[in-house]
């Protein structure tokens, strides 16, 4: 591991002021600190963002909730009891299927939809991919079960985030405050596509740090599923999941967000999908007509075809759920 | 009687490691040590052309650097020693220039500090010239392929071991016409199988401190499986005598068959004895699993054929084992491989071929079953195939067909220390549900189930069996056996006896069934007794390894054995009496090299297993929702320590079979992190487990002991996969089976396994 040296932030402006290409933020360093050890980044300076209060803390206002970036995904996945946190219940799962107890703990949201991508060849501090300055993406003609089946073009990692997918289908925002002040950019906006040697392919400059995500509420008729699949049960990375969100008024679907992961570079949105729903009562043939336009466009590579059939399937199991969901409350069971 | 045998004490060293004070290698010390780093090669097949240490040698606080040029003899290995300690020009071994693995050592860097030791090793300027790669076990036989080891000599201790091209070695075994055969068969069953690779995934990664001790050896204080035998291969590659080497197994994390060959004892004993310092090296997670062996990866092409009673009468078996860069104990696994890739089986015509290959791939070494998974996962899958084409219960057919004494296998002698497949068989079977019926067996109907709400058209349910035996020890004409000494003390009783002895607990309790059987024997408490263990400074003669299953009926005997002779002593008022002793197991044969002929081993274990799973069709997912094993273990020393190891035994084998996926594309390592190779967790592991210990003693057990550490192993691999066919009516024929496989082999209806066979 390259040397560096440590500091605490004392405040936020002051660690605006010193970031830089060779100065970088440390949250909970559950990312950070494995790539370093492996020498895929090799930063200076770390500045810890921990010492920042204003970063902490997750609050509802009148239009929506403020989650400062330093909310640990435990934090987010067993929130105080009440019944406004339902709101967030998509988020809430999304977390709570993240990662372990142990790295849940230490895992902020702000670190967390700016971790890097988990694709093996960039990981391998031996190959040197188009992601890190290489001159092809290696995984196109590689072992790429795990890859991009949506979007990709240069290179064909996938966002490794659960919260991310969450919020996306929540219609967040990050907010990022750098040395020219405070922007806010929608989950869609703030992934963009993936750079070499950038921040992960967000579009974050090296002077910004996420503040906060917020998230505008809910509608009291709106409810959302998360739907994660692995190879394994626990602790390991989504295969391929689904955040639905869905409002429901008078039996039929007056807003629908579809948002898979494991499957771009980014969450990504299933606007067909949506589409289908918008209007229809949640029927067996409408669910089904959304599962299978959900992965309209797909292109798969040697080996990760079945992805299109596993996002189809997380789809409509998330379908299923709200069904059972918006079910049990119109007959007022549960 | 003290009735210390048979009884579930609690183990020796759980209140040191559950309160953290057992001190694993890693956590040894001295005042004045150095770090060491290896430098790996981190590339497939390459020649290093030269090294140049100017730079790194200019580091603040290097103490030292080796490479090749430094080893006196150049060269290690268990069965044969066709790996350079370090690799590159200079030492004067032919092909020690080469690297053959991504694994490979290249140099050790000594410096006050493991950053500085670090920071070195990333400024050694190493030339290579790369040299083309081979990792497919079938491309490596044909005409033209890069050749791992030009020009070696054929081996007198180890006839099996090939020189010709890429071939580690060969089995054969041809018994009985199979011409005769294939015309009784109303029934044959063809199949293709692969089995993948394993990661041991022990808990703690390599580590070990080396030092000069009191006495002026070089002491080495690893993990390891066979203190003894590490003592050899330091000794022969320093060039110096054994005696001057020592070394010390203090608690050990886990083995599994990855310690049974050497990581970092060779080139730490080599830098402490040219420093005359401590030296310490402790290696991550990533440099474990690249810098290790592997379980064998093998492909199987198997011809079966029963008469329509279900009589079995003829099987073809062909097997090809990627033995990776070197040889480790490819030739003792496919040993096993060969005896048991026909099942447990009495067929009277049989042809096996079984090859070892030399690849540029990590090396596979001895892991949990040592080859007989594997044998037993393409035999019991034809088995069950056969059982479906004769339109059997797979019970039925089993019963029918199971080995008994006297009967002889394809070696063509019986199985030796009583033969109890049935018994597991049976009570493995009527446990899970089976019934015996007038008409015969009768299989449990399967139930259908809702799980958290998925829907019933998507969970598919299945319940399948298998059967597996294994042998107890190396053997195959290898002379077993296992030193120990014991002293008595005191003056009108025992008041202490000091039991010495090289056997390692690699984990699974070894050394408290070894204290309980010395208590029996001598007829005293367990207090009483007290185990010295685990070091070559006290132990001059050779335990054995602890691996095939082997150290409580070898240990067992040794101490049955030296305790009578101790006690005779004693009455004959010899205070203290002291007595060493070897036990030697009965004696067996090798295979036969043209008709495999022999009596390779004089124990076994046997096992039957009953799966039952939920596969999801609509997302790939598997969920084992319950195992029921029956274990015939002899005599249960300790029972809960056995019920611990067959609990163990069908996670790891769960594991192999469902999640856990290590993956190399041409020699690298795709999977060097225990986040991308995934073993169980609690939340994979079968919901419901019963254990069934079986207890059929073995006349020449202690005290009716087989071994047992390994057989749990063995049948749950085609059990689960007869599972699956059960609940989805398609066999698929290589694991993991993770979603994307699952979904695959249900969309084509089984597995299309291609392999280059001629
Ligand atoms: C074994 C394992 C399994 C995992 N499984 C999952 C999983 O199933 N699902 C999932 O979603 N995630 C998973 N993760 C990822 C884990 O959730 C992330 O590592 C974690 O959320 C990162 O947060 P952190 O606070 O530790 O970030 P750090 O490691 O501290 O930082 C990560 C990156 O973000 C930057 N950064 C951090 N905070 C800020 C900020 N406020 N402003 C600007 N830049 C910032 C850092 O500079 C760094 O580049 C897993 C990780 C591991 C190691």
């Amino acid at each position: 591991m390259k040397p560096f040296t440590y500091a605490a932030a004392s405040s936020l402006e002051d660690v605006v002021g010193a970031l830089d290409e060779g100065c970088r933020p440390l949250a909970g360093g559950t990312d950070l600190l494995g790539l370093m050890k492996t020498g895929i980044r090799g930063p200076e300076r770390l500045v810890s963002l921990k010492s920042i209060e204003a970063l902490e803390g997750v609050e509802r206002r009148e239009d929506g909730w403020r989650i400062g970036a330093l909310t640990t995904l435990s934090e987010l996945a067993s929130p105080a009891r009440g019944g406004e946190q339902r709101e967030l219940e998509v988020l809430s799962r999304a977390a709570a299927e993240s990662a372990s107890p142990q790295l849940r703990n230490a895992a902020t949201i702000g670190g967390n939809l700016l971790q890097w991508p988990r694709c093996w060849y960039f990981r391998n501090w031996l190959t040197r991919c188009w992601l890190k300055g290489g001159d092809r993406c290696l995984a196109a003609g590689g072992e790429n079960r795990y890859h991009a089946i949506l979007g990709a073009a240069r290179c064909h990692m996938v966002h490794p985030s659960d919260p991310a997918v969450a919020l996306a289908a929540l219609d967040a925002r990050v907010e990022l405050r750098g040395v020219h002040g405070v922007r806010t950019l929608k989950i869609d906006a703030f992934f963009g596509e993936p750079k070499p040697l950038r921040e992960n392919g967000t579009v974050v400059e090296r002077d910004e740090v996420i503040t906060a995500v917020v998230v505008p509420r809910p509608s009291r008729e709106s409810r959302g599923v998360y739907v994660k699949l692995a190879e394994r049960k626990v602790w390991d990375f989504a295969l391929v999941s689904a955040a639905v969100q869905i409002e429901m008024t008078e039996g039929a679907v007056t807003d629908a967000a579809i948002v898979l992961g494991g499957v771009a570079a980014k969450p990504w949105h299933a606007f067909e999908a949506e589409g289908r729903l918008v209007g229809e009562a949640l029927t067996g043939t409408a669910m089904e007509a959304a599962a299978s336009a959900a992965t309209a466009g797909a292109v798969s590579l040697s080996q990760n075809g079945y992805k299109i059939e596993l996002a189809e399937g997380a789809v409509r199991e998330a379908l299923r759920r709200l069904q059972r969901t918006f079910g049990s409350e119109s007959t007022g069971v549960g | 009687m003290t009735e210390t045998v048979g009884r579930p004490w609690v183990r020796a060293d759980a209140r040191a490691k559950v309160t953290g004070q057992a001190k694993f290698p890693g956590d040894f010390g001295m005042a004045d040590m150095v770090h060491a780093k290896i430098l790996f090669a981190d590339r497939p097949h390459a020649r290093v052309v030269s090294i140049d240490t100017s730079e790194a040698a200019q580091v603040e606080g290097v103490v030292a650097i080796f490479t090749a040029q430094d080893v006196p003899v150049n060269e290690y290995g268990l069965q044969t020693a066709d790996q350079p300690v370090l690799c590159g020009p200079g030492s004067g071994k032919p092909g020690a220039d080469v690297v053959r693995f991504v694994g490979d050592q290249v140099a050790l860097v000594v410096a006050d500090t493991r950053a500085a030791a670090e920071q070195a090793r990333g400024l050694m300027e190493i030339t290579y010239e790369d040299l083309p790669v081979v990792s497919d076990p079938f491309e490596a036989l044909k005409p033209g392929a890069p050749q791992i080891h030009p020009g070696r000599e054929a081996s007198e201790l180890h006839p099996e071991l090939s020189t010709e091209g890429n071939f580690i070695c060969h089995h054969q075994i041809r018994k009985g016409d199979m011409e005769a055969g294939w015309a009784q068969a109303d029934v044959v069953v063809e199949g293709q199988y692969h089995t993948p690779g394993q990661e041991h995934a022990y808990l703690q990664p390599e580590a070990g401190l080396a030092y000069i001790d009191d006495e002026g050896r070089v002491a080495v204080v690893v993990a390891g499986q066979w203190a003894w035998e590490d003592q050899r291969q330091i000794a022969h590659a320093l060039d110096i005598p054994v005696e001057e080497i020592r070394v010390i197994y203090p608690a050990i994390g886990g083995a599994f068959g990855g310690r049974e060959d050497m990581s970092v004892q060779i080139v730490l004993a080599l830098a402490a004895y040219r420093l005359q310092r401590p030296v310490k090296i402790t290696w991550t997670r990533e440099e474990s699993i690249r810098g290790h062996c592997k379980r064998h990866p093998m492909w199987f092409r198997c011809k079966w054929g029963a008469t329509r009673e279900g009589e079995l009468v003829a099987a073809e078996v062909q097997v090809v084992a990627d033995g990776g860069a070197y040889c480790y104990t490819t030739n003792k696994v496919l040993g096993n491989t060969t005896i048991t890739c026909t099942g447990p089986y009495a067929f009277p015509n049989a042809k096996v071929d079984v090859d070892g290959v030399y690849t540029n791939n990590p090396p596979s070494g001895a892991m949990r079953g040592f080859g007989a998974p594997q044998g037993i996962f393409a035999a019991e899958m034809q088995m069950n195939k056969l059982a479906e084409a004769l339109g059997m219960d797979p019970v039925a057919l089993r019963m029918r067909n199971l080995l008994q004494d006297e009967m002889p296998t394809t070696t063509g002698t019986p199985l030796a220390g009583g033969v109890h497949l049935q018994e597991v068989t049976e009570r493995c079977a009527l446990a899970a549900g089976w019934e015996r019926a007038e008409e015969g067996w009768r299989k449990p109907a399967a139930k259908g189930v809702a799980l958290a709400g998925r829907p019933k058209e998507a969970m598919r349910t299945g319940m399948g069996m298998a059967v597996g035996f294994k042998n107890v020890g190396f053997s195959f004409g290898y002379q077993e056996n296992c030193w120990l000494r014991i002293e008595l003390r005191g003056e009108d009783d025992i008041e202490r006896a000091i039991v010495t002895i090289g056997t390692a607990d690699v984990g699974q309790g070894a050394h408290t069934v070894l204290q309980q059987m010395a208590a029996e024997a001598l007829q005293v408490s367990m207090e009483r007794v007290s185990l010295e263990a685990s070091d070559t400074g006290t132990s001059p003669g050779s335990s054995g390894s602890a691996s095939a299953s082997r150290t409580t009926f070898m240990a067992g005997n040794a101490i049955r054995e030296a305790a009578a002779l101790a006690l005779d002593g004693w009455r004959e008022g010899e205070r203290p009496a002291v007595v060493e002793h070897t036990y030697l197991a009965p004696e067996t044969t090798p295979l036969d090299p043209d008709t495999g002929e022999g009596f390779p081993n004089f124990a076994y274990g046997y096992v039957a297993q009953v799966v039952e799973v939920v596969v999801d069709v609509e997302t790939g997912e598997l969920r084992v929702r319950r195992v029921v094993c029956a274990d015939d273990v002899g005599k249960a020393i300790n029972p809960e320590q056995v019920e611990g190891q067959i609990e163990g035994g069908v996670v790891q084998a769960m594991g192999w079979v469902t999640c856990e996926n290590f993956i190399a594309q041409a020699g690298r390592v795709l999977t060097p992190h225990l986040s991308t190779y995934l073993i169980p967790t609690i939340a994979d592991v079968p919901e419901r487990m019963e254990t069934i210990i079986v207890e059929k003693p073995d006349p020449r057990g202690p005290w009716g002991a087989r071994g047992m550490g390994e057989m749990p192993f063995l049948p749950l691999a085609p059990a689960l996969l007869a599972a699956v066919h059960d609940a989805t009516g398609v066999w698929i024929d290589e694991f993991p089976l993770t979603p994307e496989r699952v979904l695959r082999s249900l969309r084509d209806g089984g597995s299309l396994l291609e392999c280059d066979w001629e």
